[in-house]
C-alpha cells in the first residue's frame, strides 16, 4: 500500500532522467557529427570517415594509445587490488583508524595540486634530490634521470594511484556499513580462518558489488585523466586525452574534428574497459570458487603485510609531503637547486593572492553550495523513490536512472562539454549562472550518488514504519526520523558534491563563456605560466574550501548529537 | 589661382575630414561610456595579470568604462568559443569584446570571419605606432589589414646561466657543440607549442640555404631539400638534450623553472625582457643573462581584436586606444612590472611622452635595442603546420 505522500516522489528520477538525457544527447551528436567531418561553421558538410583515417595516422597516436592504456589500466588494477589487500590486512587496527581520521583532508586536496607537488618531489632537482644533495651524491646541479614524464607513463600511474586510493577506501568505509563485518569475522575466526583469508574468501566478495560503480568510475578517470597527465604524464605523444585537449584549442580549427574522432575512440577505450571488468567479474566468480572452498585456513597475504603496511604509509607520506612542498613554494622569494629550503623568505605572494582570490572564492562557494544542496535534494527524492517503490512493488524510475547517471564520469568532459556548449548558445542561455551550476550537477550528481545511495538504501525501514505506525505523515517522518538519523552521509555526500563542484574546470570555462571565473579556473591560469610560487598559494586556497566542508560534515553531527551517542558514529 | 583653389579644397576637405573623424572618436568614446568589456586575455603570468588590473583602472575612472579581464589558459579555447557563437547565429551580446591575440589564432579568426574590422586606424594613439616596422603591418605574413590594433612587441632571446656557462654560444652550430659538451642542459619545448615552433623555426632560418624560400608559402616538393639541414641538426642534437630527448618540456614557462633548477643551463623566451622581469620578482636568480645569436632571431607582434559579434565594440576600442598611449606603453615596457616591447615609434611622440620612455629602467638582463638589431621576420605562415606535422613524424613515437 503506498503512504500518501509518496506517490509523487517519482518527478525527481524523471527530472534527473530528463536533465541527463538533454545534455548527453546533446554531447554525443555535437561529438558524432564533427568526428564525421560535419562541422557547416568551419566549411565542412560531407560526411565522411576521412576524420578517422587522419586519426588513426596521427604521428604517434599508437604510442599515445598505448600510454593511455598502459597508465589507466595498470592504474585502475593496482589500486583496486591494493585497496582490497589493504582492507584485509588492516581493517580495525592503528593505521586503518589513522587513515579515517585523516581521509578528508587528503580526499580534498586537488589532483592539480597534488600533481604539482608530487613532480616536484621525485622530480631529479625535486625534494627528495635536494634532501640529498650535495652532500650524499655530490650533485650540485641535478640529475639528468628519466622520472618524471617518462615515455611509458609510470610516474603518471603511481601518482594516479595515489590520488585514487583515499577515494576507494571513503567508499569503502561507506559500504562496509552493510556487511556484517564483526560476526563474520568471529565466525570466521572460530573456524580457524585467519583475519586476511576471512576477508579474501567472505568480505571481499560481498563488498565488490557495493564498489562496482566506484571501480567503473575509477576506471574511466584513469583513461580520461587530464590535469595530472599535463603535469606527469609523457609530452611527446601525451597520452590520449591531454592529445584531444590540445587539439580541441589547436588554432587550426580543423583538428576539431580530429578532437571528436578522439573523444569518442577515447569513450569507447572505457566502454570497452568495463565491458572486460565486466566479464572478468562473471568469470572470476567462476575460476576463484576453488580458491574460496578449499579450506585452506592461513592466507598468503600475511606474508606481505609489512609490504602493504609500508605502501599505505607511502601513500599517506607522499601525498602529505606534496601538500608541504606546497606551503613552502608558497611563502618562498627564491629556490634553486640544491637547496633544501629556499634562500629568501616572503609573504608577498599570500597578500597578493588572498586579495585577488576573493571573488572567484565567492563565485566558487556560491555555486558548489547551490550544487551539491540541488544535487543532495535530488539524490534523495531518487533514493527515497527507490525504498518506496521496492517496498510497495511499483514502477521504480530510479532503476532507469543508473544507466545514464555515470555517463557523465565515462565520456571525455572536453567534447562531450563542446557539444552542451554549442547547444546553451544556440538557446541564448550560456554564460548564466543557473546553466553553470547545472553543469556542474551533471559531475556532482553521480559522485553524490555514489557516496550516498548504498548507506541509504540500507537503512533500517522498521524505524521508519513504526513512525508511521505511531500516526506521523511520511514526510513528517522523513524529515524528522530518517533524514536525521543520516545526517552524516548525507553531510559527507553533500561535502563530496561540493568538492566535485570546486574542481570543475572545462565546464565552467565552456558553459560560463568566461563570465565566472571561480578558484579553480585561477589556478589553471596561473599553472599555465611558470610562477610556483603563487600558483601554490592558489592551489592552496583552493584545498581550504572542500577541506573546510568535510571538516563540516564531522563536526556538525558531533555538536548536534552531543547527548545521543549512537548517532555520532 | 587654379592651384590656390586646389589647396584651399584641399585644406576644408581635410579639415572636414579631422572633424569628423574626431567627432567620431569623441561620439566612440561617448558611447563607450557606461559599457563594460570582457577582455580574453591568456593569465597565466602574475605581473601581466596585474599591469591588466592597472589598465582597468584606468579606463574606469577616465573613460567610464568596465573592462573585466577573462583570464583564459590558452586563447584558443577562446577562439574557440567564438566559433562556436558563430556556428549557433550569436550575432550580437558575444561573450568576447577584445582579445589578446596573434600568429595562427589570427590567422583562424580572419579566415573564419570571426573579426570586426577595420578598427585600428582610427584610434587615435594607432599614428603613433611604428607602422614601418613589418611586423606591424604583417602577423606572422599575415596581413593584419587594420583587423587587430598592436599592443606589444616580441622577440626570440636566449638566456643562460652565467655561474654555470662562461661563454655563450652565437649561433645554433655552437649550441650543438654547447649541447655535445653539457649534455642534458639544453632542451626545446615539445612541438606544437608556440615556442617549440618557434625554435624550430630559428633553427631553419639560421640554416636554410636559400631564406627567401621561407617568404613565400611552402611547396610540398621543396619542402623535404629545404628543410634537410634543419632535420639533420635536431637529429644530432637531441641525443645531447635534456632527457636525451626522449621527453620535452611542455610549454615555455617550464622552460623558465627548468633554468631556475638548474635543470637546464640554456633557455629561450619570446619576451626580451621576461628574464629582467623574472629576476625582479624573484623568479630567477639575478645570474642569469640573456643573449641572441648573430644572425638575429624572429620576431613578431602581438594584437588586440575584436570579435565581430561583441556589443560592446566601442568600449573595446576605447581601450585597446588606451593600451596604445604612451603612459601605458611606457608602463608595459618597464621591466619591475612586465618590461613587454612598446609598439610606438619614439621619434613620433611629444616631448613629454618621449620623457616617459628615457624613464624606463634597463632590465639588469636586457640587451639594449642596437643588440636586438631588426629580428628576422616569421618564415610564410604556410610552413608551421608542414614543420610541426614533420616534427611529430619524426621525434613523436
Amino acid at each position: 500500500m503506498q503512504i500518501p505522500g509518496q506517490e509523487k516522489s517519482f518527478i525527481f528520477p524523471v527530472f534527473v532522467m530528463g536533465l541527463f538525457c538533454v545534455t548527453i544527447l546533446a554531447g554525443l551528436v555535437g561529438t558524432i557529427l564533427p568526428s564525421l567531418n560535419f562541422l557547416p561553421v568551419i566549411g565542412h558538410t560531407k560526411v565522411s570517415l576521412s576524420v578517422w583515417r587522419d586519426f588513426f595516422s596521427y604521428p604517434g597516436i599508437q604510442a599515445s594509445f598505448f600510454v593511455t592504456i598502459f597508465s589507466g589500466i595498470t592504474a585502475s588494477f593496482g589500486v583496486v587490488s591494493f585497496a582490497f589487500f589493504f582492507i584485509s590486512v588492516s581493517y580495525g587496527n592503528t593505521l586503518w583508524k589513522f587513515f579515517e581520521k585523516i581521509l578528508s583532508p587528503v580526499l580534498s586536496i586537488p589532483h592539480a595540486a597534488f600533481a604539482v607537488g608530487f613532480g616536484f618531489l621525485i622530480a631529479p632537482s625535486g625534494w627528495l634530490i635536494r634532501m640529498v644533495s650535495p652532500s650524499l651524491t655530490g650533485f650540485t646541479t641535478p640529475p639528468d634521470w628519466m622520472i618524471l614524464n617518462d615515455p611509458a607513463g609510470i610516474s603518471l600511474t603511481i601518482a594516479l594511484m595515489i590520488k585514487e586510493f583515499p577515494f576507494l577506501i571513503m567508499v569503502t568505509m561507506g559500504a562496509l556499513g552493510q556487511l556484517d563485518i564483526k560476526e563474520t569475522l568471529l565466525v570466521g575466526r572460530a573456524l580457524g580462518y585467519t583475519k586476511e583469508q576471512i576477508w579474501l574468501k567472505i568480505l571481499i566478495p560481498r563488498l565488490y558489488p557495493h564498489l562496482r560503480l566506484s571501480i567503473f568510475a575509477v576506471i574511466a578517470y584513469s583513461l580520461c585523466v587530464v590535469d595530472i597527465a599535463i603535469l606527469l604524464g609523457p609530452s611527446a605523444p601525451p597520452s590520449l586525452a591531454v592529445l584531444i585537449l590540445k587539439w580541441f584549442n589547436d588554432p587550426d580549427v580543423g583538428f576539431k574534428l580530429l578532437a571528436a574522432a578522439g573523444a569518442l575512440f577515447l569513450f569507447f577505450i572505457v566502454l570497452l574497459s568495463i565491458l572486460c571488468v565486466y566479464l572478468i567479474e562473471g568469470s572470476a566468480g567462476f575460476f576463484l570458487r576453488p580458491f574460496i572452498i578449499n579450506g585452506k585456513r592461513s592466507s598468503f597475504l600475511a606474508w606481505f603485510k609489512p609490504v602493504i603496511f609500508f605502501m599505505g604509509m607511502c601513500i599517506i607520506h607522499f601525498t602529505f609531503i606534496s601538500s608541504v612542498i606546497l606551503v613552502i613554494w608558497s611563502l618562498t622569494w627564491q629556490w634553486r637547486f640544491p637547496d633544501f629550503l629556499p634562500a629568501t623568505w616572503t609573504l608577498n605572494f599570500w597578500a597578493k593572492g588572498m586579495v585577488a582570490s576573493f571573488d572567484p572564492v565567492m563565485t566558487t562557494v556560491f555555486t558548489g553550495v547551490a550544487a551539491a544542496l540541488l544535487g543532495l535534494l535530488l539524490t534523495i527524492g531518487c533514493l527515497e523513490h527507490d525504498v518506496n517503490s521496492r517496498k510497495n512493488k511499483t514502477k521504480n524510475h530510479t532503476r532507469y536512472l543508473q544507466y545514464f547517471l555515470y555517463l557523465p564520469l565515462l565520456v571525455p568532459q572536453i567534447t562531450f562539454m563542446a557539444g552542451i556548449q554549442l547547444l546553451l548558445v544556440i538557446m541564448k542561455m550560456d554564460g548564466y549562472w543557473i546553466t553553470l551550476m547545472l553543469s556542474h550537477l551533471l559531475f556532482v550528481l553521480p559522485y553524490m550518488f555514489i557516496a550516498l545511495s548504498a548507506t541509504y538504501l540500507a537503512f533500517d525501514g522498521r524505524v521508519t514504519d513504526q513512525a508511521i505506525l505511531l500516526g506521523r505523515s511520511y514526510t513528517r517522518v522523513l524529515f524528522r526520523i530518517k533524514l536525521p538519523m543520516l545526517l552524516k552521509p548525507i553531510l559527507f555526500s553533500f561535502a563530496i558534491g561540493f568538492s566535485v563542484s570546486v574542481a570543475q574546470y572545462i565546464p565552467t570555462m565552456l558553459v560560463g563563456a568566461g563570465r565566472f571565473s571561480t578558484i579553480t579556473t585561477e589556478v589553471v591560469n596561473i599553472a599555465s605560466g611558470s610562477d610556483r610560487r603563487i600558483m601554490a598559494v592558489y592551489a592552496l586556497i583552493q584545498q581550504c574550501l572542500p577541506m573546510a566542508m568535510y571538516a563540516m560534515a564531522i563536526i556538525l553531527p558531533k555538536i548536534l548529537y552531543y547527548n545521543r551517542k549512537g548517532m555520532q558514529v | 589661382m587654379k592651384h590656390f583653389f586646389l589647396i584651399l579644397l584641399g585644406v576644408v576637405v581635410l579639415t572636414v575630414f579631422s572633424q569628423a573623424f574626431a567627432k567620431d572618436w569623441s561620439e566612440i568614446e561617448q558611447e563607450a561610456k557606461g559599457q563594460t568589456i570582457y577582455f580574453n586575455a591568456w593569465g597565466g603570468s602574475q605581473p601581466i595579470n596585474e599591469y591588466i588590473q592597472w589598465a582597468c583602472q584606468v579606463v574606469q575612472e577616465t573613460y567610464k568604462v568596465r573592462v573585466i579581464h577573462v583570464k583564459a589558459t590558452d586563447i584558443g579555447d577562446v577562439v574557440s568559443r567564438i566559433l562556436v557563437e558563430k556556428a549557433a547565429d550569436k550575432q550580437t551580446n558575444g561573450s568576447v569584446d577584445l582579445l589578446w591575440i596573434n600568429g595562427e589564432n589570427f590567422k583562424a579568426m580572419k579566415e573564419n570571419m570571426l573579426l570586426y574590422g577595420p578598427f585600428s586606424q582610427n584610434l587615435p594613439h594607432y599614428k603613433l605606432v611604428s607602422t614601418l616596422k613589418k611586423t606591424m603591418l604583417y602577423d606572422f605574413t599575415i596581413p593584419v589589414d587594420n583587423m587587430e590594433s598592436p599592443w606589444g612587441m616580441a622577440q626570440l632571446v636566449f638566456s643562460y646561466d652565467t655561474k654555470q656557462v662562461s661563454k655563450h654560444p652565437t649561433s645554433m652550430p655552437e649550441l650543438l657543440a654547447f649541447a655535445r659538451q653539457n649534455p642534458g642542459k639544453f632542451t626545446y619545448p615539445a612541438i606544437p607549442s608556440f615556442h617549440g615552433t618557434t625554435f624550430i623555426k630559428q633553427v631553419l632560418l639560421e640554416l636554410i640555404q636559400d631564406p627567401e624560400i621561407l617568404n613565400k608559402p611552402v611547396i610540398q616538393a621543396d619542402f623535404e631539400k629545404n628543410t634537410r639541414p634543419l632535420w639533420d641538426f635536431l637529429n644530432e642534437l637531441h641525443p645531447f638534450l635534456w632527457r636525451k630527448g626522449k621527453v620535452f618540456p611542455t610549454s615555455g614557462s617550464q622552460m623558465l623553472s627548468l633554468l631556475n633548477d638548474n635543470e637546464i643551463f640554456i633557455s629561450f623566451s619570446f619576451n626580451p625582457n621576461s628574464v629582467s622581469n623574472a629576476i625582479e620578482n624573484g623568479e630567477l636568480p639575478n645570474t642569469i643573462r640573456t643573449y641572441i645569436h648573430t644572425m638575429g632571431t624572429i620576431s613578431n607582434a602581438h594584437f588586440l581584436s575584436i570579435p565581430f559579434n561583441s556589443s560592446a565594440k566601442s568600449g573595446a576600442m576605447v581601450f585597446a586606444n588606451f593600451l596604445l598611449s604612451p603612459m601605458a606603453q611606457a608602463r608595459k615596457a618597464d621591466p619591475r612590472i612586465w618590461g613587454d616591447p612598446s609598439v610606438l615609434d619614439i621619434k613620433k611622440l611629444a616631448g613629454p611622452d618621449k620623457a616617459l620612455f628615457k624613464a624606463v629602467p634597463k632590465g639588469i638582463a636586457t640587451l639594449t635595442p642596437e643588440e636586438l638589431g631588426q629580428g628576422l621576420p616569421e618564415p610564410h605562415v604556410s610552413w608551421v603546420q608542414f614543420l610541426e606535422k614533420e616534427w611529430l613524424k619524426k621525434y613523436s613515437r
